[in-house]
């Protein structure tokens, strides 16, 4: 969409006490090890659509994903990918650091990106 | 999970949120199938010969069984795991609901049909409601992040449907479909003119009443202002005629005995323990004589033993259903009573989970919802 404004974000995470399960880093762990579960499962998903495109339209063997070869501008999207993804799966702690930074009690930790 | 009825403005997820979504909701049924069941053998096993072991006896409630099952390390896997998988739900809609926004807020000015809507922003979103985030829903039912904004809406369309897996119907209005089918079974000659709708957030069951009854005026109320803009379009994008409005159920504009049904889906175990007085009263008072009250909620703690208790109030704990608590040894008839309503003329209905076509939520016939039911 042609718009100048940026885009509007939605809030990712709800307001209110979170329960303490086990400890609160074996509590994030586990929230990790479900995302990445769950990221799998998509990957694994869209990469079962691919093949099954593939093969229905004749586009590609098989044998031509083992000899790709990648360009710098696919690396890039790839990395923008990663990275977005690096952020789902630790969001956990993304989350802590959000609510250290909002007590402004001393403990605020400047971020460089 | 069954597919959900698509309407046009629905978020439709792409590839990878769809797949997503459907990874949610395949984990919450192995959740529910293969997981929670340990519960059970758990308490039964270990953690109830342990605490007789202890104090000679067997836990009295609910609140101390509380005290020793979140203990074990079964209960707070699946514990975890299950608030996890709600996290999970939010995450993976809101994705779709985000990327289309703008596509979605020019459908929705767009779309033609029928009903209304009217806003009111001096309504206060009350305590209850914004302490914390229901569910878990970032944001929750209110929470305006664009003009004209019906995100919330959205995302509570879909993430309710996860959270049910399915179980509320390809429309996801099975909760309608149940009270609806009550009320004509139980008052089958009963001439019904104008209804309202209490705490309708999108409006699915009260959509659902309007389109099967076109000869009935239909009102619908809620705080939440983004989910009654999307509440708005939906009836229109599904045929219904609905007029909804932004008020609190405790204290409406709408003149006396103006009402033939007044009803709420799922709405009193979100309230306060006051604000279902100021609800009952406010019935009370909208009812014309003879006409009906009918709030449709989840289960009270009566008649349930001390674990089927305490494991029904991992929502309380777990994800923000904190004022369930309340709802759940409340003396509702004697709310009604307060409310002005004839004790006589008040009762709680157990009602089946099943619609016409023979679908249920919760894939089990033998659940039912408390239906707490006065006639003026």
């Amino acid at each position: 969409m042609a718009d100048d404004k940026k885009p509007v974000k939605l809030p990712r995470t709800a307001k209110g006490k979170k329960p303490i399960y086990f400890d609160s880093t074996t509590d994030k762990l586990l929230s990790m090890v479900l995302t990445l579960m769950g990221e799998l499962s998509v990957m694994r998903d869209r990469l079962d659509t691919v093949e099954r495109l593939a093969e229905k339209k004749g586009v590609f063997k098989l044998d031509d994903i083992e000899n790709y070869e990648l360009t710098e501008e696919v690396n890039k999207i790839r990395g923008e990918r990663r990275a977005a993804y690096i952020a789902r799966v630790l969001k956990s702690v993304q989350d802590e650091l959000d609510a250290l930074q909002q007590q402004g009690d001393g403990m605020n930790v400047e971020i460089t990106q | 999970m069954i597919p959900q009825t698509m309407h046009s403005i629905f978020a439709k997820p792409n590839h990878d949120e769809a797949s997503r979504q459907n990874f949610v909701n395949d984990f919450r049924v192995h959740l529910a199938s293969k997981v929670f069941p340990g519960n059970f053998p758990a308490y039964f096993g270990r953690v109830l010969p342990a605490f007789i072991k202890a104090q000679g006896r067997e836990p009295k409630d609910r609140h101390e069984v509380r005290k020793v099952m979140t203990k074990d390390p079964y209960y707070q896997l699946w514990s975890a795991m299950q608030r996890n998988s709600q996290e999970m739900i939010w995450d993976s809609v809101i994705d779709a609901v985000e990327r289309q926004l703008p596509d979605l807020l020019k459908k929705a000015k767009d779309l033609k049909g029928k009903g209304s809507l009217t806003l009111n922003p001096n309504v206060e979103v009350p305590k209850y409601h914004n302490a914390a985030d229901i569910h878990l829903q970032p944001g929750a039912y209110h929470t305006d992040v664009a003009p004209d904004d019906l995100s919330a809406g959205a995302i509570y369309d879909r993430g309710t449907y996860i959270y049910s897996m399915g179980g509320l119907g390809a429309e996801n209005d099975g909760l309608g479909r149940i009270l609806q089918k009550f009320f004509h079974k139980q008052y089958p000659d009963k001439k019904i003119e104008r209804v309202l709708d209490m705490g309708c957030t999108i409006g699915g069951s009260v959509s659902f009443w309007s389109t099967k009854e076109p000869g009935t005026e239909f009102h619908a109320i809620d705080v939440g202002a983004p989910c009654l803009r999307y509440g708005h379009a939906r009836a229109k994008a599904v045929g219904a005629n609905v007029h909804f409005s932004q008020q609190n159920a405790e204290k409406t504009n709408f003149l006396d005995a103006s009402f033939d049904v007044v009803t709420s889906h799922i709405l009193l175990h979100e309230t306060s323990r006051q604000a279902i007085q100021n609800i009952f009263k406010e019935c009370y008072r909208l009812l014309k004589p003879g006409g009906v009250m009918m709030h449709l909620d989840l289960p009270q703690a009566f008649g349930q033993n001390p674990l089927e208790g305490f494991l029904w109030e991992w929502e309380i704990y777990n994800n923000n259903e904190h004022f369930y608590g309340q709802l759940r040894e409340l003396d509702t008839a004697d709310v009604a009573t307060k409310a002005g309503f004839d004790p006589a003329k008040f009762k709680i209905h157990q009602v089946a989970s099943t619609w016409d076509d023979g679908q249920t939520p919760y894939s089990n016939e033998n659940f039912t919802f408390p239906v707490y039911v006065a006639v003026k």
